[in-house]
């Protein structure tokens, strides 16, 4: 409903504690900087591999190069598994290294843009998305929200009540009345995807491309099948992320942009009353 | 990192993305940004030193695992007469010199490094640039080596001078580690790779292999070893050369 609607026939529920709002917008900001950082360290070597090592001359199961890098728009072509796109133009862009070479990148950086840096960026925001998550798991944890908000009620699980959830998201309905006080079951869904596999993932991935980590817990290369394949499941489980991201942003304008923001900013939440009841 | 440097003339860039990492990239060394850098990689540092507190080993791996090729990164020819003349003469007449605050200043050839008892390791080798590789390595451990100069007081840090440049207008390569990397049982002065002598690309005649970090710690054409009590008298004072020169950070753990 929203800004738009009759204050007088809504109700305001408390529908995020604190907690929940400044994990949320600090998880944001970090998501962020770490998609923009990672895609820079993504550029340097823009080659998925799968196992221990990868590099020139080792097949990769997905990558980005381009010929005719003297062209103001060289032919690129993006390679996935034994298929391959022309993307020129679309992705990729030419820099001159200022020594005679030329390297193709996916995105470019700004000018100045210090490189040996990234790294120092990517790490330095990986540790506020680490602790704030570490902090919000406790919370929902500790306080009932992920019982009360996030996993599904026995009821949602039928297929009927699937089936109508999935009709509706089809649709674009928003739910009403007593319905939005709670989150629906693909939302639910989604969250805990993002909250206990997403996240999870791209945390321990990220972890498993450390040499000092693995010094101390080795079996980080067995849960992922080797350095390389955990920087491949990091940049995938990132590119998931990037999905889930501007589904969610998509999800906030299709059910009231201005009651949702409200709610993340304020905690507080209308709903219909005439329906609440 | 070879071209890394190079890019910092990126030109364009999304405009999203431009603004904000324009905001944390153009900065003077002593911004508020590169301070907050700063404190993230000590973070760093000091949580995997309380992980690391057992001091494990990096994983070995058997020779099936050796890559048939490793890719050769940064300096791959060094461009200086000096190294030109060692070269021609294979190292005969070259020497490691270790100095600082040590005990007894040496100076070592190759020789006599490889009359030390030796190390062989095979391990993965990872780039900050995103690729990996795995090699075998023969070599002298530094930690032997700083028994035989001992440290003096106050020592804390050692530097290691190289005989390549990145930028071949700018300063000779260098890297540094604290005491307790450098004296890890795995930090090894190799001279020789996957069986052979170490070849000029990889670093003739002399490599740092500091298993515990990334890519760039680990310099090569190695000649000389300083001992000291801080970092700050080493080029622009963050201990090595992507450091001082394109903000890498100093702790590469990670």
């Amino acid at each position: 409903m929203g800004a738009q609607g009759n204050l007088v026939t809504q109700q305001l529920d408390y529908r995020h504690p604190w907690p929940v709002r400044i994990w949320h917008w600090v998880n944001a900001a970090a998501v962020v900087v770490l998609l923009l950082t990672g895609l820079l360290l993504f550029d340097i070597h823009p080659h998925l591999y799968w196992g221990e090592d990868g590099h020139a001359g080792i097949p990769a199961f997905l990558s980005l190069s381009g010929t005719d890098l003297d062209r103001a728009v060289p032919q690129t072509e993006l390679q996935i598994g034994s298929r391959r796109w022309d993307v020129t133009g679309v992705l990729g862009s030419v820099i001159d290294d200022g020594f005679g070479g030329k390297y193709l990148l996916v995105v470019a950086a700004p000018e100045d843009w210090e490189f040996g840096a990234t790294r120092g960026w990517h790490f330095a925001f990986a540790w506020i998305l680490a602790l704030s998550f570490l902090l919000y798991g406790l919370y929902i944890l500790v306080s009932g929200r992920l019982a009360k908000m996030l996993l599904p009620m026995r009821s949602d699980l039928t297929l009927r009540s699937i089936a109508h959830e999935v009709w509706q998201h089809l649709r674009l309905r928003r739910a009403r009345g007593q319905a939005a006080r709670n989150y629906n079951l693909l939302q639910k869904l989604s969250y805990l995807f993002v909250i206990f596999v997403l996240i999870p993932t791209i945390v321990l991935s990220g972890l498993t491309m450390s040499n000092a980590m693995t010094a101390a817990f080795p079996d980080l290369f067995m849960l992922f099948g080797g350095r390389q394949s955990a920087r491949s499941i990091h940049f995938l489980a990132a590119m998931l992320l990037v999905l889930f991201v501007f589904v969610h942003v998509f999800q906030v304008f299709v059910a009231g942009f201005f009651n949702l923001m409200r709610s993340m900013i304020t905690g507080r939440y209308a709903v219909d009353r005439e329906d609440s009841v | 990192m070879t071209d890394v440097i190079s890019r910092r003339a990126l030109l364009g860039g999304f405009a999203a993305t431009g603004t904000l990492l324009a905001a944390c990239g153009r900065l003077d060394e002593k911004s508020p940004f590169h301070q907050l850098l700063d404190v993230a990689d000590g973070f760093t540092l000091h949580a995997q030193r309380l992980i690391l507190s057992s001091r494990p080993l990096v994983r070995e791996l058997p020779v099936s695992e050796i890559s048939k090729t490793f890719p050769t990164n940064g300096t791959t020819m060094p461009k200086a007469d000096y190294y030109k003349r060692m070269l021609d003469t294979d190292f005969r007449d070259w020497k490691l010199r270790v100095h600082g605050l040590v005990d007894r200043p040496l100076a070592l050839t190759l020789a006599q490094l490889q009359s030390l008892p030796s190390r062989t390791q095979i391990t993965l080798h990872q780039c900050d640039e995103g690729w990996s590789a795995i090699g075998q390595w023969t070599g002298v451990q530094l930690s032997r080596v700083l028994a035989l100069s001992g440290l003096g007081r106050g020592a804390r840090y050692v530097v290691f001078h190289c005989l390549d440049k990145i930028d071949l207008d700018g300063a000779y390569y260098y890297e540094s580690l604290d005491l307790l990397d450098a004296l890890h049982p795995q930090t090894i002065l190799a001279y020789g790779m996957n069986g052979k002598p170490l070849p000029v690309a990889n670093g003739a005649p002399l490599r740092l292999r500091i298993e515990l970090q990334i890519g760039y710690k680990n310099a090569k054409y190695v000649d000389r070893i300083e001992v000291v009590d801080s970092l700050n008298s080493i080029g622009k004072g963050r201990g090595g050369w992507w450091e001082d020169f394109d903000h890498a950070v100093w702790y590469a753990g990670q």
